[in-house]
């Protein structure tokens, strides 16, 4: 008996190298935040649409296709990159793209969107950010998959690349299961 | 003459580099009623800044810190109740956000292994008490 | 002398082969050719290791930017002090420290060989030449930094300038004292075990001059980390629970515990198998530290380096270590080490006392350190220990660890007398009710943190006063490293609990009140420095009395060359507080964000720092003559 708690720091020593040895083989980015809204209803809101005169009203505008929800702003070097394939995306048949235009002058939007061409069926005006606070933003671009129930089943944190479109387009697909 | 012209234009200069240092809360956010004010700070001291490493959100000056700290303020100010106001948080941006992690099922032997840890030391220290007066 | 940089990567590669030779010359049986084939070895170890330092620093020194590690951490117009703190102050540099001190070290185990212990010597030389063989084949080829590159750059990269400055060039070898110290205490630990006729030899007394070195500077290191932190972060706080400052802070606690236990294997031959195991932790707890905050496992503050192919040979390394070290701890079957019974009420059970507290707190800081990482290793989640998940678990643990301080060394070994002890300690009771009493009717105070902390400091310290004369003469040093914990205690105490904090935009001529002083903003202006820029502020503090105290310029600076901006707090100390300024954002029409702290016995805390490391560095003096006696 007393012999066999001497094992006792070597079993700790080793679950715990396993556990660093595991986290290390792994790709993972540490500074990565999993959202807790995956699986989850869309937030509520009510905000100003960019573009229409109308108010936007997240109830009309979610659960009849799936969505992605993009947020950006002209100030964001990454938003820029990824807007080529956003408007890849806007092609699609079946999904449509709500730009959340986060923390940002109205003027210098619709210049960008005139520049580089609009991928979004409507754009909402996020100036205070607390739109991305509902949604749980860090840090943009950030894109969530919303399928046509409603139901928010992924989020890409950072911009879509060349690197990880594809895998990205597989989720949207996957989305609808 | 030109030379407080030239700091000027130095200061002004190095206003642009500074702006990316790293500062806390700031003067004009503070609420005016002092309850609410502490109130917000000692809840801010324990949100963690999502963007940052190991800061709290009173402690930086990322863009998000800051609206951060405003939107606990408003809360404050509408007499939300400090637990509303972490559940309002947690809902949207998980545990992480809290610098305390709460007592949960997943943190159940975070909180508890240090003091079974104590108990177990107290507990070994009683059996050497008993033994060594066996052997007197 | 483009030469230079070549001869450190030979010296290198050719402490290697040292190494490897002291290991196999350890392996064999022993004779007296072994003693002079391992002075060969663990001087030409030291000499090569030495001369790659020297290489290293060399070319910083004439800035040799062919050098690839000069050229990522260096620039022309660094000072020179910069330029030689920039050795370590990255990773590559930092290991070849590293592996110095590991040859310094094993020159001092060397030293110890006489007729007597060769066997026990020789066992612990083979332990340290397989550690550094690990590191020098580790910096060898996942971390040399001696490569180069090809075309030459003009100039370098220049250095993170948040790091220039003295208190923290002098942290990392300090710190690596410490560390690898430790590296001696595992060796000795690893021999004691594997030798057959332990019992002859009284390896704990080798063990304890190293410990106590080991100990002593972690202590220091950690202090001027936290000086560092407390001016140059600019938050008015010296300790923030980051995983770096945990890596030092827990063999630092593993350490505290060793040094009491050592004292009673030495007197009472109790313990020997706990104190094998703690030296062995507190050396893999300094290896997994250090390198697990640099292989980015961890995101912290001060990673240096995000390599996966590190970490992995890191960690195979430690699994080594570790799977060996700890396995022949549970299977070695000494008769010695077989446990005696500590009474409750004795010295030995003031020190099994102290020992598990410091394994309590060890393990709650460990814990917090991993537990986010394992969580996310077994599930999706992420969670974050912080600042309050330490307060809550260390402070009420460490508590009653401080009363049993105060008391620990008026205990006799064995048993005592209870009523007697009373006795003894009857007038710092006294005293320390008295002292509560009119520090409560002075400053009217009720915070129980503070009343808990002046009380737990003025205990050991009035029991340390009381007992002045009781106490013999090779205890000193111990009761001196008590004392030190005192006044950091209290310094800890003054500084968390009663810290004052103004922030506000102030324009050139407000002013300010905090805490009876009165604080003008005067000026602000810019200045130009060889490698920095800077806007300085100018405030003159006022005390009641309308009579100036001081001047304090804290400053923005901006570093052109990596395009980096700190900021640096003025601050003025006396014994009582400190008043800490620091100038933020802000331009001439609205005014500055200027945020001032009145932090009251912060300098406490580092006086108390080193009075325990005087205290750990007259007890290697002590503890070397017991040796000497020992050799006799």
């Amino acid at each position: 008996m007393k012999k066999k708690i001497l094992i006792f720091p070597f079993i700790t020593f080793l679950f715990i190298l396993i556990v660093f040895f595991y986290l290390l083989v792994i790709e993972r980015d540490p500074s990565e935040l999993p959202s807790v809204l995956i699986d989850k209803k869309i937030p509520t809101f009510e905000a100003e649409s960019l573009l229409n005169k109308k108010k936007f009203i997240s109830k009309n505008e979610f659960g009849n296709e799936t969505t992605l929800v993009n947020f950006f702003a002209t100030w964001c070097g990454p938003c820029r990159d990824e807007h080529v394939y956003l408007k890849r995306l806007s092609n699609e048949k079946g999904l449509k793209i709500i730009g959340v235009n986060y923390k940002d002058d109205s003027n210098k939007t619709v210049e960008w969107l005139k520049e580089l061409g609009n991928p979004y069926s409507d754009v909402i005006v996020d100036s205070k950010g607390l739109i991305g606070i509902d949604w749980g933003v860090y840090g943009i671009p950030e894109t969530y998959i919303v399928n046509s129930k409603g139901i928010i089943k992924y989020r890409l944190v950072g911009s879509i690349t060349k690197k990880n479109y594809n895998a990205f387009y597989s989720k949207i697909k996957k989305s609808e299961d | 003459m030109t030379k407080t012209l030239l700091t000027i234009v130095i200061i002004s200069i190095m206003i642009l580099f500074f702006s990316k240092i790293s500062y806390s809360v700031e003067p004009e956010e503070f609420l005016q009623n002092p309850k609410q004010e502490i109130r917000a700070r000692d809840i801010s001291k324990n949100i963690r800044c999502l963007v940052c490493q190991n800061q709290s959100i009173d402690d930086s000056s990322a863009p998000l810190a800051k609206d951060l700290r405003a939107l606990i303020r408003m809360k404050v100010q509408e007499n939300n109740s400090d637990e509303e106001i972490y559940k309002f948080l947690t809902d949207r941006y998980g545990d992480f956000i809290l610098l305390k992690p709460p007592f949960k099922i997943n943190t159940f032997l975070l909180w508890s292994l240090p003091f079974i840890f104590l108990i177990i030391g107290i507990f070994i220290l009683f059996v050497h008490n008993k033994k060594s007066k066996k052997i007197s | 002398m483009i030469m230079v940089p070549s001869l450190g990567n030979f010296s290198l590669w050719l402490a290697l082969c040292f190494a490897i030779f002291q290991f196999v010359i350890s392996c064999k049986k022993n004779n007296q050719s072994t003693l002079y084939l391992n002075r060969i070895a663990v001087n030409g170890l030291l000499l090569c290791a030495f001369l790659s330092f020297l290489s290293l620093m060399y070319s910083y020194l004439v800035s040799d930017f062919s050098v690839a590690n000069v050229f990522q951490n260096s620039h022309t117009t660094k000072p020179l002090l910069y330029k030689i703190a920039a050795v370590w102050g990255n990773h590559e540099g930092s290991m070849l420290l590293w592996i110095l001190v590991l040859a310094i070290f094993n020159y001092f185990i060397f030293k110890l060989y006489n007729k007597t212990n060769s066997i026990f010597i020789s066992k612990t030389l083979e332990t340290q030449a397989f550690v550094t063989i690990g590191f020098l084949l580790f910096t060898l080829l996942t971390s040399n930094p001696f490569e180069r590159i090809i075309p030459v750059p003009t100039n370098g990269l220049g250095f993170n300038p948040i790091l220039q400055d003295p208190a923290l060039a002098i942290h990392p070898p300090l710190l690596y004292i410490g560390y690898v110290g430790f590296s001696a205490a595992f060796s000795f630990s690893v021999s004691a075990m594997s030798i057959e006729s332990i019992e002859k030899v009284p390896w704990y007394n080798y063990m304890k001059p190293f410990v106590l070195a080991a100990w002593a500077f972690l202590t220091i290191g950690i202090a001027f980390g936290s000086i560092w932190a407390y001016y140059e972060l600019g938050w008015g706080g010296w300790w923030f629970w980051d995983p770096v400052e945990n890596a030092s802070l827990m063999p630092w606690l593993l350490g505290t515990a060793l040094i009491h236990s050592l004292v009673t294997v030495e007197k009472k031959k109790m313990l020997q198998k706990w104190v094998l195991l703690l030296a062995i932790l507190a050396f893999l707890l300094s290896v997994i530290g250090t390198f697990l905050v640099r292989s980015g496992i961890l995101t912290s503050v001060h990673t240096f380096a995000l390599d996966p192919a590190r970490g992995i040979y890191i960690l195979v390394f430690i699994g080594i270590l570790g799977t060996y070290s700890l396995i022949l701890f549970a299977t070695s079957t000494k008769k010695n080490f077989e446990k005696n019974y500590v009474s409750f009420l004795s010295r030995e059970g003031s020190i099994l006392i102290n020992n598990i507290i410091m394994i309590v707190v060890c393990s709650s800081v460990f814990l917090g350190t991993i537990y986010p990482l394992i969580i996310e290793a077994f599930s999706n989640n992420k969670i974050s220990v912080g600042e309050p998940y330490y307060n809550s678990t260390v402070i009420p643990i460490m508590i009653p660890a401080i009363l049993v301080m105060g008391v620990g060394p008026l205990l006799s070994w064995k048993k005592i007398d209870v009523k007697k002890i009373f006795w003894k300690t009857l007038p710092s009771i006294v005293l320390t009710i008295i002292v509560i009493t009119i520090f409560l009717w002075i400053y009217q105070s009720y915070n129980p943190l503070g009343i808990i902390g002046i009380i737990l400091s003025c205990w050991i310290i009035s029991n340390i006063i009381f007992t002045q004369n009781n106490i013999p003469k090779f205890s000193k040093s111990m009761v001196m490293a008590h004392l030190g914990i005192g006044l950091l205690i209290l310094g800890i105490t003054g500084s968390s609990v009663w810290q004052k904090e103004k922030i506000l935009r102030m324009k050139v001529n407000d002013e300010i009140i905090i805490h009876n002083y009165n604080i003008i903003f005067k000026e602000i202006k810019e200045v130009v420095e060889k490698n920095y820029i800077a806007l300085q502020g100018n405030f003159w503090v006022y005390n009641k009395k309308n009579n100036i105290i001081t001047k304090l310029h804290p400053e923005n600076r901006f570093y052109p060359v990596t395009n980096n901006s700190t900021t640096e707090a003025s601050i003025h100390t006396n014994l009582l507080r400190d008043l800490y300024i620091v100038l933020g954002d802000g331009n001439q029409k609205d005014g500055w964000v200027v945020r001032v702290y009145y932090n009251p016995l912060v300098v406490w805390i580092w006086i108390g720092a080193f009075v325990i490391f005087l205290g750990g560095l007259f007890s290697i003096n002590i503890n070397l003559k017991i040796l000497k006696r020992l050799s006799l």
